[in-house]
């Protein structure tokens, strides 16, 4: 056994020699721990490790396989994400032990604290003493055994798994429900208590999910598609979109629930113009090879960073919201344009890890789909704290769209309205987030960059929090952003706009310093080359572009994403919907499109006279609009209007 | 966004390393808030000797800044014993013997009040643990008991002022240190100003200050005020509150924020994370308990002993 003094090496140092060592197959003793976050993270050998004193937060954190034993207290979020393995910790848990674990034994001898096994989805986490407040809270699997007494809200939410507590039960939550506790499952606890030698003489309440809040009560009708462009044209009051939510909230009695983003008209990037009057420019068909577009983001804190080949990215969607199939048409476009695809929420098939060549992997609060085995392979990775169509908020799935396969991914029930939880158990503030970045970099050695998705709602004190957080980039999104399903009136009413997201953004880094340093990539409406080259001369590194990608491979903008039947096969899980989308042929055209994006932008930066698309800057432009102005602070200039016209019908 | 972290020798001993212990302590959470990072702490008063300190801004005239606190002082008849320019503040030892709400108030109009007590000492500013104790000699302070915050500043500003602890306005030898956020906060303010109450920031920390001065003010022991800020606060939070001989926590119902305690014969210590804990007894498994959601609870110095 080897052995590994905390007193004197780095956690770093020393989550690096136990992986060594997991490797070797020896196990690790660790003295001095003295309550340090993060021991053990990313640990993917049957190795034992044992603790000699309290863990800080995050012990046993992303590992499948191995055995922990700690002698006294852990912090937060113990054996987080744990696949497989056993952890056993003789004093207390703080608070989200067993958090979104998918496997493993977890058993504590003394108290947890609150929403002990918050999201978990498989495997057996035990409290020989008490637990908390809301217990089990948003657990869509798996087994918690509370030998003790349970704190109040117990169950709160869960959509699946199961509860036995000993004690006293203080008062269940949301749709939770006590049930009869078969005789078989009492003897499997009992297996395991005997398994783990602990003494317990007395019997259990058993609470499950009680069925009332799993899906919707009442589904929206079906109805004639109303395409985008007619959803949003310049009358905002009894146009044939809002006669139809009408309509259907008169059947359904609550909010209705759609895709798409809002069709209301905001200003945004279309409403700036250049300064250089780009039709006198004569056309060089070969501009491409003349801006050097290469652009790299992440390394801020010395990880590999994401290396594009121009600066574009692929907005992070589903596979859930969106088909494997549109999926790894996606991934393909991007590797062969050589820019980044994202997996958005729900995990990474294998598929898609082989088609993209620059992969982001995107963590949500209800960690569905993810793990360190998947996390390891990712070229970035991104938490996801909003989106800018619906600020706030967590994803839907309608059951429709839930089937087996991608409830097995996810580590659900399938069937189920999902709607995933809207805050990270474990980022409830500023503080917490800098000790999930921390456990994010410990698990990938410090090589992947790690950065964060931001819908853009307080954009001014979000930034500054990303940047003090330490994170190597920022995705941000704003409210002409498009989702696979939301309520409507979020999606119109809830956002910030794109184009006051990056003025906002770029003025709170320049008040902390860092607009050099930190990246911000724009999305939320972004349909072309010039929208890039504007976003990126008001500060933007790169975009990424979800919407137009789709569009580009056969979306037809109907606004149904959400119902699971897409007549072209993108926004379903119905094979024989699926069956009508061409992957080769949608691969090709949306990288089509995506080198349209490239020619635009270097023939807007060759124009200008640079040889780099990002010498673009704020002076290369003007607003055409008061509002855009106001937004900006871009000087006012309506007759470029004019001028942008006549090179419209020129071209 | 923040650590927090209190200490309270229970005996009558007032020699202890309060300063060194409080760095430590900050130390090891200083990694939840790198902006900047402060001190309340307490020795035995001397009845009638009064320390008061000031933020004195960089850009502002100083001297002057100085002069018109000097010339209040004087109005209330008050004798400098000491004085001090140290970082970004102004320290005067002071003594006193009129009305202290009132010579409080017509101080806080005219400078930035970090403090005013007989026993407490407030020290905050920028920068972390150790460069605030580079340039205000925390480390020397022998004392009983003493509370320390750690600042990642989220929606106000990062400056002095806006550091904890924050002092009970009003009530001399009164701080809090909080970690979480108030969201009534304006509701909660509006309340409290249209009472004759003065905020010297936009910081939600400093309404449990002046809330928890109203409380007392209207005859509330320091226990009912914690309970009272449990029903009347919405959000998230963990604060530490400390008077002359006693500290004292409150958690809200959410549970949202962390705390952990250890507890022997001789301290009681209070930090967000254990590991502020383990500093005070490197190489120990400690015994801890976390407090449950929705409590509070003080502990008085014995000082009868």
């Amino acid at each position: 056994m080897a052995t590994i003094d905390l007193s004197v090496v780095p956690v770093r140092e020393a989550n690096e020699l136990i992986r060594k060592y997991g490797a070797d197959g020896v196990d690790v003793e660790v003295l001095n721990p003295d309550a340090r976050h993060h021991i053990g993270v990313g640990l993917t050998h049957p190795i034992k490790v044992t603790v000699r004193g309290s863990a800080g937060y995050f012990c046993a954190g992303l590992c499948d396989g191995p055995t922990f034993e700690v002698e006294r207290n852990v912090g937060w979020g113990l054996a987080d994400n744990m696949l497989n393995g056993t952890v056993i910790v003789n004093g207390n848990a703080s608070a989200i032990a067993g958090v979104a674990i998918r496997g493993a034994e977890i058993i504590v001898r003394g108290n947890v604290g609150s929403r002990a096994g918050q999201v978990m989805k498989e495997g057996t986490l035990l409290a020989a003493g008490n637990a908390n407040f809301m217990a089990g809270y948003m657990m869509y699997g798996g087994r918690l055994i509370i030998l003790g007494d349970s704190g109040a809200q117990l169950g709160q939410d869960m959509t699946g798994g199961e509860i036995f507590v000993a004690g006293k039960i203080n008062d269940l939550g949301t749709d939770a429900m006590v049930t009869d506790l078969p005789g078989n499952e009492l003897d499997d606890i009992m297996a395991f208590l005997d398994k783990h030698e602990i003494a317990f003489n007395g019997t259990f309440q058993k609470v499950v999910n009680a069925g009332k809040k799993l899906k919707y009560d009442r589904s929206e009708p079906r109805v004639r598609v109303i395409p985008f462009f007619e959803a949003s044209g310049d009358n905002d009051y009894w146009n044939a979109k809002v006669q139809e939510d009408i309509h259907i909230k008169a059947q359904i009695g609550r909010y209705r629930i759609r895709g798409y983003g809002t069709s209301r008209a905001l200003p945004h990037l279309s409403d700036l113009a250049f300064r250089r009057d780009l039709s006198t420019i004569p056309a060089d068909p070969d501009v491409v090879s003349k801006v050097n577009m290469k652009t790299e983001i992440g390394g801020r804190s010395g990880a590999n960073p994401i290396k594009l080949s121009m600066p574009v990215m692929i907005a992070p969607m589903s596979y859930g919201a969106l088909s494997k199939s549109a999926k790894l048409a996606m991934a393909i476009a991007s590797r062969l344009s050589d820019i980044s695809e994202n997996t958005g929420e729900g995990g990474m098939s294998n598929e898609q890890r082989e088609e993209a060549s620059q992969l982001i992997y995107q963590c949500l609060a209800g960690r569905l789909g993810w793990n360190i085995h998947d996390m390891q392979r990712a070229n970035g990775l991104e938490i996801y704290i909003s989106q800018g169509a619906k600020p706030g908020l967590g994803g839907q799935l309608m059951a429709k769209k839930v089937t087996p396969e991608i409830a097995k991914i996810r580590g659900i029930p399938a069937g189920i309205d999902l709607r995933s939880p809207s805050r990270h158990p474990d980022v409830l503030g500023a503080d917490d987030l800098v000790i999930k970045v921390e456990e994010f970099r410990e698990a990938t050695g410090y090589r992947t960059p790690v950065s964060v998705k931001l819908g853009a709602g307080r954009v001014r004190d979000d930034i500054k929090i990303a940047y003090k957080d330490g994170f190597d980039f920022v995705e941000l999104d704003g409210m002409q952003g498009s989702t696979g399903a939301a309520g409507n009136e979020v999606l119109e009413y809830v956002g910030i706009p794109t184009l006051a997201a990056i003025q906002e953004a770029m003025d709170a880094l320049k008040e902390v310093g860092g607009d050099k340093d930190m990246p911000i990539v724009l999305m939320g409406g972004i349909k072309d080359g010039a929208d890039a080259a504007k976003a990126i001369a008001l500060g933007a590194k790169a975009i990424a572009v979800g919407t137009s990608a789709i569009i580009a491979g056969g979306c037809i903008a109907c606004l149904q994403c959400h119902v699971g039947q897409c007549v072209v096969g993108i926004a379903t899980q119905d094979p024989e919907h699926e069956k009508r989308y061409n992957i080769q042929a949608e691969a090709l055209n949306t990288h089509r499109y995506l080198e349209s994006m490239r020619w635009q932008l270097a023939a807007i930066a060759h124009a200008h006279g640079y040889d780099d698309i990002h010498d673009m800057s704020r002076d290369d432009l003007v607003a055409l609009t008061p509002e855009a102005a106001e937004i900006t602070g871009l000087p006012y200039e309506p007759g470029y209007r004019d001028r942008d016209a006549g090179l419209r019908q020129a071209s | 966004m923040c650590g927090i972290a209190g200490i309270l020798y229970k005996d009558t001993v007032a020699k202890a390393d309060i300063g060194k212990a409080l760095i430590n302590m900050l130390d090891g959470c200083q990694h939840r808030g790198p902006d900047s990072t402060g001190f309340a702490l307490y020795h035995d008063a001397v009845p009638g000797q009064y320390r008061l300190r000031f933020i004195v801004d960089e850009g502002e005239d100083v001297r002057a800044a100085i002069d018109k606190i000097k010339h209040k002082l004087a109005e209330f008849q008050a004798q400098v014993i000491d004085e001090e320019v140290i970082g970004a503040g102004f320290r005067l030892d002071i003594r006193f013997e009129g009305d202290l709400h009132k010579l409080a108030y017509e101080m806080e109009h005219a400078a930035k009040l970090s403090s005013i007590g007989e026993s407490l000492d407030v020290i905050k500013d920028i920068g972390s643990a150790h460069d605030v104790d580079d340039v205000y000699r925390v480390a020397k302070f022998q004392g009983t008991h003493g509370i320390g915050h750690v600042r990642l500043a989220t929606e106000s500003d990062v400056a002095p002022e806006a550091s904890h602890p924050f002092w009970a306005t009003g009530f001399a030898d009164i701080a809090i240190v909080h970690n979480g956020q108030i969201t009534n906060y304006y509701k909660m303010r509006r309340r409290l100003e249209k009472r004759g109450y003065f905020f010297n920031t936009d910081n939600d920390s400093e309404l449990i200050a002046v809330y928890l001065a109203d409380k007392l003010k209207n005859g509330s022991s320091l226990k009912d005020a914690l309970k009272n800020t449990i029903a009347d606060m919405d959000g998230t939070f963990s604060f530490l509150v400390s008077t002359k001989d006693e500290i004292g926590y409150a958690k809200d119902r959410l549970a949202a924020k962390p705390m952990v305690k250890y507890e022997d014969d001789n301290i009681i210590a209070i930090a967000s994370e254990e590991v502020s804990l383990n500093k005070l007894f490197p190489g120990r498994a400690l015994n801890t308990s976390e407090p449950a959601p929705g409590t509070y609870e003080t502990w008085q110095r014995s000082i009868s002993a």
